[in-house]
C-alpha cells in the first residue's frame, strides 16, 4: 500500500484543511465574539509509534491538557483531536461564563461546547471539500498530562498515521488550542483517491 | 488585462484561474506564492487586478495589501480567503481591498467581482 502523498496531493489537502479551519475559526469567533488568527495547517505522515512525540513537539510539556477526541467513519475516516491547555481552558471558561473563577465542571462544559463546534465544523467542511460524507461518533473528553495525550494501544495496529494540525489562536483572550486530524492506513488510501478526484476537477 | 493571483497553494491558484478564464479567457496571468513575491511582482508588472489570499508564509495578505496600496493607492485588490470572520473582512476593507470572498470562488462570484467590485 502506497501511503505517500505527492506534492499536488499535499498542497490540495493543506488547502482543504485551510478552508475547514477558516470555517471553524469563524464559528469560534462568533461564540467568543472575538477575532482569531489563522495559522497555516501542517501535514505530517509518521509511523504510529512516533505519534506521541510528534504531538509533544507542538505543546508545552509542563501543562495539563483537556483532550477531546471524536471518531468519524466513511470513505474518509479518522479521529479529530482538540488539545487545549489548562490555562487556555480556564480563560475560555472565564470568557464564556463571564466569571473570574469557573469551576472544573464549568470549564469541562465550555471545552465540550467548543470542541463540538470545532470538530463538527472542521470535519464537515473538509468532507464537503472532498465531496464525501462521514458519520460522527460521540466525542470523549479527558484531562491529561502531556505524556498521556496519545494512548499507544489505540494506534499500535496502524502502520502510518497522517497528522493534519493547526493552532487555533485567540490572542486577546489568551485561548490557544491545537487541532489534529488523525487518519490511518486504508483511510489514507481513500483520502488520496478523493483528493485526486478534486485535483482532476480543478486542474481539468 | 493583467491579473496577479497570490496564494501559497497551487490548487487554490488554479481554482481562481479556472473561474477567471471563464469570465476573461484572454487575461494575462501572473502567479505569486506569498505576500513578498506579490509586492515585488506588483512593482514590476502593475497588474490591473490582484486576487490575494491572507494566510501565507513569508508575508501574509494583510501586510501585502498594505504594501501594494502604498505602491499604488488605486490598486484593485480582491481578497479570497478561508478566513470568513467578519473582522477579517472589515480589516481588509479598511486597508483598501475592493471586496473579500470566502474560498473557493466560483464563476458566479467571479462575474460579480468584475461587474460590481472592480473599477476597470
Amino acid at each position: 500500500m502506497n501511503l505517500q502523498f505527492n506534492e499536488d496531493q499535499l498542497d490540495a489537502l493543506r488547502e482543504f484543511m485551510n478552508v475547514s479551519i477558516g470555517a471553524a475559526t469563524a464559528s469560534m469567533a462568533s461564540l467568543l465574539d472575538a477575532f482569531g488568527t489563522m495559522h497555516i495547517p501542517k501535514i505530517d505522515i509518521c509511523n504510529s509509534n512516533e505519534l506521541g512525540a510528534k504531538i509533544q513537539e507542538s505543546i508545552d510539556m509542563r501543562s495539563m491538557y483537556f483532550v477531546s477526541k471524536q471518531l468519524f467513519t466513511g470513505k474518509f475516516g479518522g479521529e479529530c483531536m482538540f488539545v487545549i491547555s489548562e490555562d487556555s481552558s480556564m480563560n475560555l471558561g472565564r470568557y464564556l461564563y463571564g466569571i473570574e473563577n469557573p469551576s472544573f465542571d464549568e470549564i469541562n462544559d465550555a471545552v465540550i461546547e467548543l470542541t463540538n463546534i470545532l470538530t463538527s465544523t472542521i470535519v464537515s467542511r473538509l468532507t464537503e471539500e472532498l465531496s464525501t460524507q462521514v458519520q460522527f461518533f460521540v466525542p470523549s473528553l479527558q484531562f491529561l498530562d502531556s505524556a498521556s495525550i496519545v494512548d499507544e494501544e489505540d494506534v499500535v495496529e496502524y502502520s502510518k498515521i497522517i497528522i493534519i494540525s493547526t493552532i487555533l489562536d485567540f490572542k486577546d483572550q489568551q485561548i490557544v488550542g491545537n487541532i489534529y486530524i488523525l487518519t490511518k492506513d486504508e483511510a489514507i488510501e481513500s483520502l488520496k483517491v478523493l483528493i485526486d478526484k478534486k485535483i482532476e476537477e480543478i486542474y481539468g | 488585462m493583467k491579473v496577479l493571483i497570490v496564494d501559497d497553494s497551487k490548487i487554490a491558484r488554479m481554482g481562481v484561474i479556472k473561474s477567471l478564464k471563464e469570465v476573461h479567457p484572454n487575461a494575462e496571468l501572473i502567479q505569486a506564492t506569498n505576500g513578498l513575491e506579490a509586492v515585488e511582482f506588483y512593482k514590476q508588472e502593475r497588474p490591473d487586478v490582484v486576487f490575494l489570499d491572507l494566510t501565507m508564509p513569508v508575508m501574509d495578505g494583510y501586510e501585502a495589501l498594505k504594501r501594494i496600496r502604498e505602491i499604488d493607492k488605486d490598486a484593485q485588490v480582491i481578497v479570497v480567503s478561508a478566513d470568513i470572520q467578519s473582522e477579517a473582512k472589515l480589516r481588509v476593507l479598511v486597508a483598501g481591498a475592493k471586496n473579500m470572498y470566502p474560498k473557493p470562488i466560483n464563476v458566479d462570484i467571479m462575474v460579480q467581482i468584475f461587474e460590481h467590485d472592480l473599477l476597470l
